[in-house]
């Protein structure tokens, strides 16, 4: 079964449907309208592209341009966690690249070469979607996991101080800081997983539904991604933040205020 | 033998085959720019007890801070009983001491898990105190054992800063930095403090606005603006 094609007539009346929200947001005092154009733009030209280089990715199926592929998309990522949880690049990114670059390039070998198992591991059409796919929810979870550790340090400083004057070790003295990121990171998809299906249809199982497949074949997709998701991101975290320890205090255990952004 | 505090430290102080337990040589502290110790030397040896007044932004909590390895020197030594304070020695030196803040932090939801606190950490884990033992620290703060049944975020000022204290206690340590932690506290428990800390095994360093409390002490280091500006002996110290 091919999937129907959208004309361009037929996206044209698609972007047509924003005009909607558009006017309601307009009429209640939200002037958005440059925001939204701006965001409706920046999606068409970015997944323009996506769909240009996917393209000509899937044509040549070259292992090592696959591997580029996702090397660039490690180092993009790994930018996107430091600026986002506000830490300071030049000093976490060989910390940060490593936890997640382990836990994406486990996973996604894992799900691919010991679980779907296709004729070519390194074939593009699995694991550039699949990388990408565990990668973004990855990212959002280290995004989380550094957020509110350092947060929560900062605002708790007296009583991380209190923890190491009574005998702590650096590490007993974070533990309860680290416990509650690691918990707060994994916990969106934890409840995604508890909910999945009953108030939702996951993206990636519409999508092979709308490709053809079988409804069978793509839950158990959507299941395989689930796992690794959950996977990567827990793990990714854990090794992210220890790391980070190593980084982000001095010899006397004191946060260094020069690795965290301001403001 | 005379166990008068004042005579054992005096005669601690005059033996100087046994290093201070505390040196401050030369310590400049500069934070962000701004200076918060500047050329501070004091030693303070086994038993005695001092206090750091001055007013506020003098630099006499930076004192307690430094020497707990919470502000990087910009210049200087600290030493702790000869060895200097270092990276490697910290947790150890931390180990040995027990710091009290004019706002204490407890750390746990009951004033029970307060005290055992420490208690669930490796350099202690093998040390938690009996009941009885915990009973008579409390007494001894002129707390009622009743307290380790509430919650420690619905107890006074005061009685925090005694869990406190009775926490380091409980610790066995021998030197202690109390920040204004009498700040809070009525007469009859400031007493009970004092008794406590007049003990000669006990080294204290202090920051205080009390006069009481720096009228019991054997020395006086006055700071302004991060420099000690004076220090005094017990005997010159009698007329404060």
């Amino acid at each position: 079964m091919e999937t129907l094609d959208i004309t361009l007539p037929r996206m044209a009346l698609l972007y047509g449907l924003c005009l909607l929200p558009w006017l309601l947001l307009w009429l209640i005092g939200l002037r958005l309208s440059r925001d939204i154009g701006i965001s409706i733009l920046r999606m068409t030209v970015q997944l323009s592209l996506v769909g240009i280089y996917l393209k000509v990715l899937f044509e040549l199926n070259d292992p090592w341009l696959n591997g580029l592929w996702i090397l660039l998309m490690l180092l993009v990522a790994d930018l996107s966690i430091l600026q986002r949880a506000g830490l300071k690049a030049r000093y976490f990114f060989l910390a940060t690249f490593t936890a997640v670059a382990s836990s994406i390039l486990f996973s996604t070998a894992y799900l691919v070469m010991l679980v779907i198992q296709p004729a070519l591991y390194y074939d593009a059409r699995y694991i550039v979607p699949l990388a990408g796919m565990i990668l973004g929810n990855c990212l959002q979870g280290n995004v989380i996991a550094l957020e509110r550790f350092y947060s929560a340090l900062r605002k708790n400083e007296k009583e991380y101080e209190t923890f190491l004057m009574l005998g702590a070790t650096r590490w007993e003295a974070v533990l309860p800081y680290f416990r509650a990121a690691i918990k707060a990171a994994i916990n969106p998809t934890i409840a995604g997983m508890a909910t999945m299906g009953l108030v939702s249809l996951p993206g990636m199982m519409t999508g092979q539904i709308l490709g053809g497949s079988e409804p069978w074949i793509a839950v158990k997709y959507q299941i395989a991604i689930m796992i690794c998701i959950f996977t990567s991101t827990a793990v990714a975290s854990v090794i992210n933040l220890k790391l980070s320890l190593n980084i982000a205090f001095d010899g006397f255990d004191v946060l260094k205020s020069e690795v965290i952004e301001k403001g | 033998m005379d166990l008068n505090p004042y005579f054992v430290s005096r005669q601690i102080r005059n033996n100087r085959a046994m290093p201070p337990i505390i040196q401050f040589d030369h310590v400049s502290v500069c934070i962000h720019e701004k200076t918060l110790l500047s050329d501070i030397s004091f030693d303070l040896f086994a038993g005695e007890k001092a206090v750091l007044y001055g007013k506020s932004g003098s630099g006499k909590s930076s004192v307690l801070r430094t020497l707990l390895g919470l502000n990087p020197l910009t210049q200087g030594s600290v030493y702790f009983q000869g060895k200097p304070l270092d990276p490697v020695s910290i947790q150890a030196v931390r180990s040995r001491i027990a710091y009290i803040g004019q706002e204490p932090i407890l750390g746990a939801e009951s004033v029970r898990e307060a005290l055992l606190l420490p208690f669930q950490f490796k350099s202690h884990r093998d040390h938690k105190p009996t009941e009885d033992q915990i009973v008579e620290i409390l007494q001894r703060l002129q707390l009622s054992a009743d307290i380790l049944r509430q919650d420690s975020s619905r107890i006074s000022g005061g009685e925090k800063q005694r869990i406190a204290l009775a926490r380091g206690l409980l610790l066995g340590k021998s030197l202690y930095l109390l920040d204004e932690v009498t700040s809070a506290l009525d007469a009859e428990s400031k007493r009970a403090v004092f008794e406590v800390f007049s003990d000669a095994r006990l080294t204290v360093l202090s920051v205080t606005h009390d006069p009481d409390w720096i009228e019991r002490c054997d020395l006086v280091f006055e700071l302004e603006e991060g420099h000690l500006i004076k220090r005094r002996g017990r005997a010159e110290h009698q007329s404060f």
